[in-house]
């Protein structure tokens, strides 16, 4: 660290090798293309090293890397277009039927293959498509990967109450976007139905 | 429970997270409320699809290393170019202000008229006169400066002196 700190490439090469896993965790929870990823990653690093002499040593260093990264990742979001609203015609067909599936009850783990797991992280990103970064995180923190308030709080700088309301809006926003899919692909499906039955 | 709508129970926490308790109330309203039997199972398939994509990770590419740091050279050289470009610059700013200086100081020697002389000035300048003037005046004018007349009178007193 203190080599890195003096401008030591090897030293700062080790940095990069030891804590880039953590870094693509948290990049990967706002992007999912490898290259996106290892852009984001690749900022990151290049930015804690002409930031190091700025690190006080006060949390540990994978910390201060994940925070750069959530922060990195979360700039990159805000200047990117959101979409109003995801309708139920945006679906391929894949999502269409993986939303089919799960309104059916069919148990996931029986069904579960990588290309459904594909499927459904598209859907995820597709309903995210019209949430704000910062309810993205905080969803995927919390609900997606089991991570406590206090987590939360550290690694964005934010209040746990802040992190609380934050996670009460974000999960309603999902909710309510989950639940006009649902609604409006059932529809479609009745009236398909409908039709198949005229003829 | 029973009465109430349970939209707040789901977004307060993760469904997975609830207690026994409160999973057997919400299950219960839900059989009885449509508008939040449709909520729950949007709050059910919504956990689902974050735990999905929470699944979907990228690791690190064994280059990934090798890249950071050709980046980072890369970053590196540019900011040396980048200072070395604004050391030129700064080194043109200065030239550029040293020539103005000297065409200002060149404008004010040689084009720029005199300011007006202050009464000394001009009273000296009523007495100089230059090498050039005192040899014409002395080429012009006699010695004695007398006039033919005076030197008449003077020759012709002269000699009524001597005859006396």
């Amino acid at each position: 660290m203190r080599l890195a700190r003096a401008g030591d490439e090897s030293a700062f090469a080790e940095m990069v090798r030891r804590y880039s896993p953590r870094v693509f965790r948290v990049a990967a929870r706002f992007f999912r293309r490898r290259e996106q990823v290892e852009e984001v990653a690749q900022e990151v690093f290049l930015k804690a090293f002409t930031q190091l002499e700025g690190f006080e040593g006060r949390g540990s260093l994978e910390g201060w890397l994940a925070r750069i990264a959530a922060n990195t990742c979360l700039n990159m979001l805000r200047s990117a277009r959101r979409r109003p609203e995801l309708t139920a015609s945006d679906l391929t067909e894949d999502e269409a039927a993986w939303l089919d599936n799960k309104l059916a009850g069919v148990a996931g783990e029986r069904h579960r293959s990588a290309e459904r797991a594909v499927v459904a992280a598209d859907l995820t990103d597709r309903v995210f498509e019209t949430m704000t970064p910062e309810d993205r995180l905080v969803l995927m923190l919390i609900d997606g990967e089991d991570a406590s308030v206090k987590d939360v709080a550290e690694l964005t700088g934010w209040s746990e109450s802040n992190v609380k309301v934050r996670a009460f809006r974000a999960r309603r926003r999902m909710r309510e976007a989950v639940e006009r899919l649902l609604a409006r692909g059932e529809r479609n499906r009745s009236e398909r139905f409908k039709s198949a039955g005229e003829r | 429970m029973r009465d109430e709508h349970i939209k707040a129970t789901l977004d307060g926490a993760p469904l997975d997270t609830l207690g026994e308790d409160e999973l057997a109330a919400v299950r219960s309203h839900a059989a009885q409320c449509k508008e939040c039997a449709r909520a729950l199972e949007a709050a059910r398939v919504s956990l689902l699809l974050l735990k999905e994509r929470a699944a979907a990770g990228v690791e690190p590419s064994p280059f990934f290393q090798t890249r950071v740091l050709a980046a980072l050279r890369e970053r590196q050289s540019a900011n040396e170019a980048w200072s070395l470009g604004r050391l030129w610059r700064a080194a043109g700013v200065l030239f550029s202000t040293m020539a103005a200086t000297v065409a200002a100081l060149a404008a004010l020697t040689f084009v720029v008229p005199q300011p007006s002389a202050t009464p000394q000035e001009v009273a000296s300048a009523g007495r100089a006169y230059t090498a050039e003037d005192v040899i014409l005046e002395q080429a012009e004018q006699p010695d004695d400066q007398m006039s033919y007349g005076q030197v008449l009178t003077t020759l012709y007193d002269t000699d009524e002196d001597a005859g006396r």
